[in-house]
């Protein structure tokens, strides 16, 4: 059965604007700095997404920025109310996502709507697209912020959906980071690299929000059938003009092309989602393009990387924390839930679990730290399950109280990492290399009951009649709500 | 004169005069094309006036050094293999 969801960028802003959660600017903007302060800009005053009727130069196009930067926006995405609460929305996706993967479904060309306009050849020119200098300082125009790149496997089926930021060399190039780590990375330099061939991909432009969720989500599930899952019903999906990749029908912009092997060229630097420009111009992975397509007044998608809050720490930190969640479950680890702070640039992540045996945290912190998710974060708070994991307040208190500074932090000094931490020297980040650690905030299993600190709340130090008592007459009281 | 500019890894006191060296320079022309790059051989001189071309200079994480350089092209070079 369906779920309610929005096929394309253009029903789902529909929704935003009856939400009162984004705006129509109609003013022109230049696509020179202009457009990516705005969205900037909105995301730091937790503000509405932007939908850009007018670009200086480019008046075929139109551009939305901050489409999913806030908690908001991604229940809005799911088609719950936008004040649904955290836990509710991660229960949501939770359910959704534990049923049976669906395929994607293929549709024609002539029914699709990312093929009403296609240019090919010298035509395929990236200059024509609205790409915008998103900060000042950036090494490039950023074409692909709001974005994912489909690719596949040399010898298996396998499709990848990944969020790998691209920026606009020329008309033809495009330069970016792809990871070893990451899934694309393993199929290019492990299969494509050795053999020295290109590897196709199609870029998708302003995806509908589930695909861009699916997209940044770390599940082992290919992201196709996780998005038929977050859906409900199968993502319809066309074949690109030049590859046999496929690209979901309802975008907004696809660019197709190569990645060439054993070349590179210098990206960067760029406002990175760890709030700072990190990297140096590094030598970087190159696309060559060879054919675009398009929706008729196509919509640029602009996420503006920067201090929190924009899609990039939201959603990473969404997904990463809920598939972390399913893992551990997987485990039989007895958690009580997975929080990573968007706040925390998904660099902290907050576990709840029942402390029922000894150095359980550090069992946790071994479990995450060593999957397919642990190179994206760092730190680790590991709470009893009486601490509520979406209340900073308590995982405060529970950090500086429970937490032995001699015997509760556990530090793994040789671990996998990304080359964005801010922290790390320039060596480490080249070759990806962090520290990583546990902060165990539980008390000791083996402390007997009457040693164990009792915390003292109204929730905690009351009779229970007493409690209902005093909610009773709050307001008699003479205190408001 | 048309306006560029580049990214230099190290410190602007360290940049190379007058030497022909291959570097990656950006059109700061506006319009479309604004911030297009290329491979270029080129010679720089923190002389503003000495080459034809003026040259703006960023550092690493993107500082604009304010005072701009002079730049003669002396050809464009292209990295990408032929047929690619």
């Amino acid at each position: 059965m369906a779920y309610k969801y929005y096929k394309d960028n253009r029903t789902y802003f529909d929704a935003l604007l009856k939400a009162g959660d984004g705006i129509v600017v109609k003013e022109e903007v230049d696509w020179d700095l202009e457009m990516g302060a705005i969205v900037r800009r909105t995301c730091e005053k937790k503000g509405p997404a932007a939908y850009f009727k007018k670009i200086k130069e480019y008046p075929d196009f139109e551009a939305i920025g901050a489409p999913l930067a806030t908690y908001r926006r991604l229940a809005i995405s799911f088609g719950l109310p936008p004040t649904t609460p955290i836990p509710e929305i991660s229960a949501e996706y939770l359910r959704r996502t534990n049923s049976k993967p669906i395929k994607p479904k293929i549709i024609d060309k002539k029914d699709a709507p990312c093929k009403e306009i296609v240019w090919l050849g010298d035509d395929a020119n990236l200059l024509n697209l609205p790409a915008p200098m998103v900060h000042d300082g950036d090494g490039g125009r950023y074409i692909c912020t709001w974005h994912f790149v489909v690719a596949k496997d040399l010898d298996t089926d396998f499709v990848n959906w990944g969020m790998y930021r691209q920026m606009l060399f020329d008309e033809k190039t495009m330069v970016g980071p792809v990871l070893a780590f990451s899934d694309m990375g393993k199929m290019f330099y492990n299969k494509y690299v050795p053999k020295n061939l290109p590897m196709p991909f199609a870029t998708v432009i302003n995806p509908d929000p589930l695909s861009a969720i699916a997209s940044s989500a770390p599940s082992p599930i290919a992201e196709t059938d996780f998005t038929g899952q977050l859906m409900g019903e199968a993502v319809e999906v066309v074949k690109c003009e030049t590859s046999d990749l496929c690209v979901p029908a309802h975008a907004e912009i696809i660019i197709e092309g190569e990645v060439i092997p054993n070349v590179t060229i210098l990206e960067g630097p760029f406002g990175e989602y760890t709030g700072y420009r990190v990297t140096p111009r590094d030598p970087r992975a190159v696309y060559r393009v060879k054919a675009i397509t398009m929706r008729k007044k196509a919509i640029m998608g602009v996420s503006n990387m920067g201090i929190p809050t924009d899609e990039g720490q939201l959603l990473r930190s969404f997904s990463l924390s809920l598939e972390m969640e399913r893992m551990l479950r997987d485990q039989g680890i007895p958690v009580t839930g997975v929080y990573m702070l968007p706040e925390s640039t998904h660099h902290l992540v907050v576990v709840g679990v029942k402390p029922i045996y000894a150095n359980i945290a550090t069992q946790i912190g071994q479990l995450v730290y060593g999957s397919k998710l642990g190179p994206w974060f760092h730190m680790v708070l590991v709470v009893d399950d009486k601490t509520d994991i979406y209340n900073k307040d308590e995982i405060i208190h529970a950090l500086s109280t429970k937490c032995n500074p001699n015997t509760g932090i556990r530090i793994e000094s040789h671990a996998v990492g990304s080359p964005f931490y801010p922290f790390a020297s320039l060596e480490d980040r080249i070759y990806g290399r962090v520290g990583k650690v546990v902060f165990d905030c539980t008390f000791p299993t083996d402390w007997q009951t009457a040693v164990i600190p009792i915390k003292v709340s109204f929730n905690n130090v009351y009779p229970r009649a007493i409690q209902e008592k005093v909610i009773a007459k709050w307001k008699q009281y003479g205190f408001s709500e | 004169m048309a306006e560029w500019d580049t990214f230099i890894l190290n410190d602007f006191k360290d940049l190379i005069e007058d030497e022909p060296e291959v570097a990656i320079i950006r059109d700061l022309t506006p319009g479309r094309g604004k911030y297009r790059s290329t491979y270029a051989r080129i010679k720089v001189s923190k002389d503003p006036k000495k080459y034809p071309e003026t040259l703006w200079v960023r550092l690493g994480k993107g500082q604009l050094v304010e005072t701009p350089c002079s730049m003669s092209i002396l050809e464009f070079v292209s990295v990408i293999p032929k047929g690619m």
